[in-house]
């Protein structure tokens, strides 16, 4: 009963708050709703997904957001020059890759510790942002072969819920079936023993930075495609609800350990817990209040659960 | 003795350790033998820990050489000495303790299945942990426990499985009954009595003499950095050690 409660217990949790709120905010269990609440939730759970791979390898990514701006801002910059949007999402996702890459470097070559670089590296993203907008966004009438990447459905399921259903599938064979993701969980959970078992540990933490800055990219691109527009910081919202999504998800499944499952289902309870929050009428910045206390509730749960740290990296 | 000696499996010809201006090792020679279980003793400081960690590719020589089988070797890492045959039980073990009893036996040498994509066969890997385990009469129900729920003789059987899997020819267990209570104590002994009989080569250090005299076939006392005794532990009783390793060698 207990390790059911530990396992499960924040996710049937999660379960009542979606059904709380299908069953009493008005409005919510509309069909348009439910498909914003999706295809917001895909920004956030690819956004997310990046933050648990980096967190697997037992590195905290801060930049994700700011990475994922800059990204944004540089797709939308070429989008809006008439450059091919083919090439404009390739520099996107490339951006990215590259800031992920960046950050990885700097943690197991500059040994610099990871909360500190992907800081530095989110403050630099930020900035080159401003730089390229001259803090004005691009808006426009973008082409439909770019913007029809995030709009759109196939036989109902929106376009967005298919690349989160991708990204999801990927991250998950990725970290439970490969090799590449238990040598990637073994440097997250035991570093030195898996250093004396032949991991390529340095290598696993630059891998698990990168993907996370790549993530980044992809939700850069399909927020922008979808908005048909791209400023600094307009992934900057969804920063909170992305760290809040990998904690609370790791209090699930596999409790203490960040998890592909957990991440997908937080993001989704959190993204129903605000919607239907506004749809009730609350002031919007009770949002904030929120995610920091469902941060810090779901640490200590998985402490409690645990009977130790829950979290270290 | 009767009979042809065997070869030596790995042996150490004129090996020293500085550490700066600390003396940590000088000159020692030593050859373990197919079969043996070579105990290692000295004090507080006498250089145990550093010749094996020159045994395990940890550090490397500041003078000397190191043979395996005949031919001369330097490992480059630890895992380059498990490559070449060298496991060594680190004190600390060096295991995952949230993972699995299956995930660590086979850290960075998972199986996977055949196909494109090559995924990870883990119902294998439970399998074949449960027979390491088996073989070393270690029997736990699930294989999916993680290691921080086991018994410290447990841990050091999850240890020990993972230097079967490699099939090392040598293996090196620093202090592996330290910090255990009585009972771990017999079970890890146990367990080294199991891996003799299966005829494995393995060097030992220890500062318990009971568990020398049990286990040792030989022992090996360094004292402040050379070798002062190197004999087998034939009539030799935990006293005996003692003194050797206190006193000059007279039984030597
Ligand atoms: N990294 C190091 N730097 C400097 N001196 C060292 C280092 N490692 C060991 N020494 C010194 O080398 C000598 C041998 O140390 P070693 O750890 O091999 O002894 P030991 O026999 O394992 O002792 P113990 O029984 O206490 O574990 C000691 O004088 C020690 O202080
Ligand atoms: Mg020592």
């Amino acid at each position: 009963m207990k390790t059911i409660i530990g396992t499960y217990g924040t996710a049937i949790a999660g379960a009542a708050i979606i059904i709380f709120f299908v069953l009493f905010a008005p409005r919510f269990a509309s069909g348009p709703n439910i498909v914003n609440v999706l295809k917001d939730t895909s920004f956030l759970a690819i956004l997310a997904l990046g933050f648990t791979l980096a967190l697997i390898v037992s590195e905290l990514d801060l930049s994700i957001a700011e990475v994922s701006s800059l990204s944004a801002v540089i797709c939308g910059a070429l989008v809006h020059g008439g450059t091919s949007p083919a090439v404009a999402v390739a520099v996107a996702l490339l951006v990215g890759v590259a800031a992920g890459a960046f950050n990885g470097v700097g943690v197991t070559r500059l040994r610099i510790p990871s909360l500190i670089m992907t800081l530095g590296t989110a403050a630099i993203a930020k900035g080159l942002g401003f730089m390229i907008t001259q803090g004005v966004g691009f808006v426009g009438r973008w082409p439909s072969s770019f913007t029809g990447l995030s709009r759109g459905d196939l036989g109902g399921v929106p376009y967005l819920v298919i690349w989160m259903a991708i990204a999801g599938a990927a991250a998950y064979l990725l970290v439970n079936w490969t090799r590449t993701g238990a040598h990637m969980v073994a440097t997250g959970e035991a570093v030195e023993a898996a250093r004396l078992a032949g991991v390529a540990t340095a290598r696993m933490k630059l891998l698990g930075l990168t993907l996370s800055g790549g993530l980044g990219g992809v939700t850069a691109v399909l927020l922008a495609a979808n908005l048909s527009s791209a400023a600094p910081n307009m992934v900057g919202d969804y920063f909170l609800y992305a760290i809040a999504a990998v904690l609370l998800g790791m209090t699930m499944f596999k409790p203490g350990h960040a998890n592909v499952l957990g991440t997908l289902y937080a993001a989704l309870v959190l993204k129903v817990l605000g919607n239907g929050l506004v749809l009730m009428g609350a002031p919007y910045y009770w949002q904030d209040m929120i995610l920091g206390l469902i941060i810090i509730a779901s640490v200590a749960f998985s402490a409690s659960v645990l009977k130790k740290v829950a979290f270290t990296v | 003795m009767t009979g042809e000696p065997k070869p030596a499996l790995l042996s150490l010809g004129g090996v020293g350790k500085l550490y700066g201006g600390v003396v940590a090792l000088r000159d020692v020679d030593f050859e373990v033998r197919e079969g043996d279980v070579l105990a290692l003793c000295g004090d507080n400081g006498a250089g145990k820990s550093t010749l094996v960690k020159i045994i395990s590719g940890a550090e490397a020589p500041s003078s000397g050489e190191l043979r395996l089988k005949g031919e001369r070797v330097s490992f480059a890492s630890p895992h380059d000495a498990l490559m070449k045959g060298v496991a060594t039980i680190y004190q600390d073990l060096a295991l995952a303790p949230r993972l699995s009893i299956w995930e660590n036996v086979f850290m960075g040498a998972e199986l996977r299945r055949g196909g494109p994509l090559k995924l990870l066969d883990k119902r294998r890997m439970a399998a074949e942990a449960r027979r390491y385990l088996e073989r070393l009469s270690v029997r736990i129900d699930d294989m999916n426990r993680p290691v921080e729920g086991l018994s410290g003789g447990q841990r050091q059987a999850v240890a020990i499985s993972r230097a079967l899997l490699w099939n090392a020819d040598v293996i090196v267990m620093d202090e592996p009954t330290a910090a255990l209570g009585v009972k771990e104590t017999a079970q890890v002994l146990d367990l080294i009595h199991r891996l003799k009989a299966e005829g494995k080569t393995i060097v030992l250090i220890s500062h318990s003499m009971a568990d020398v005299v049990s286990v040792a076939t030989r022992v090996v006392i360094l004292k402040a950095g050379g070798k002062v005794a190197d004999r087998p532990i034939e009539g030799l009783t935990p006293n005996d050690l003692r003194q050797m390793i206190m006193n000059d060698p007279v039984l030597a």
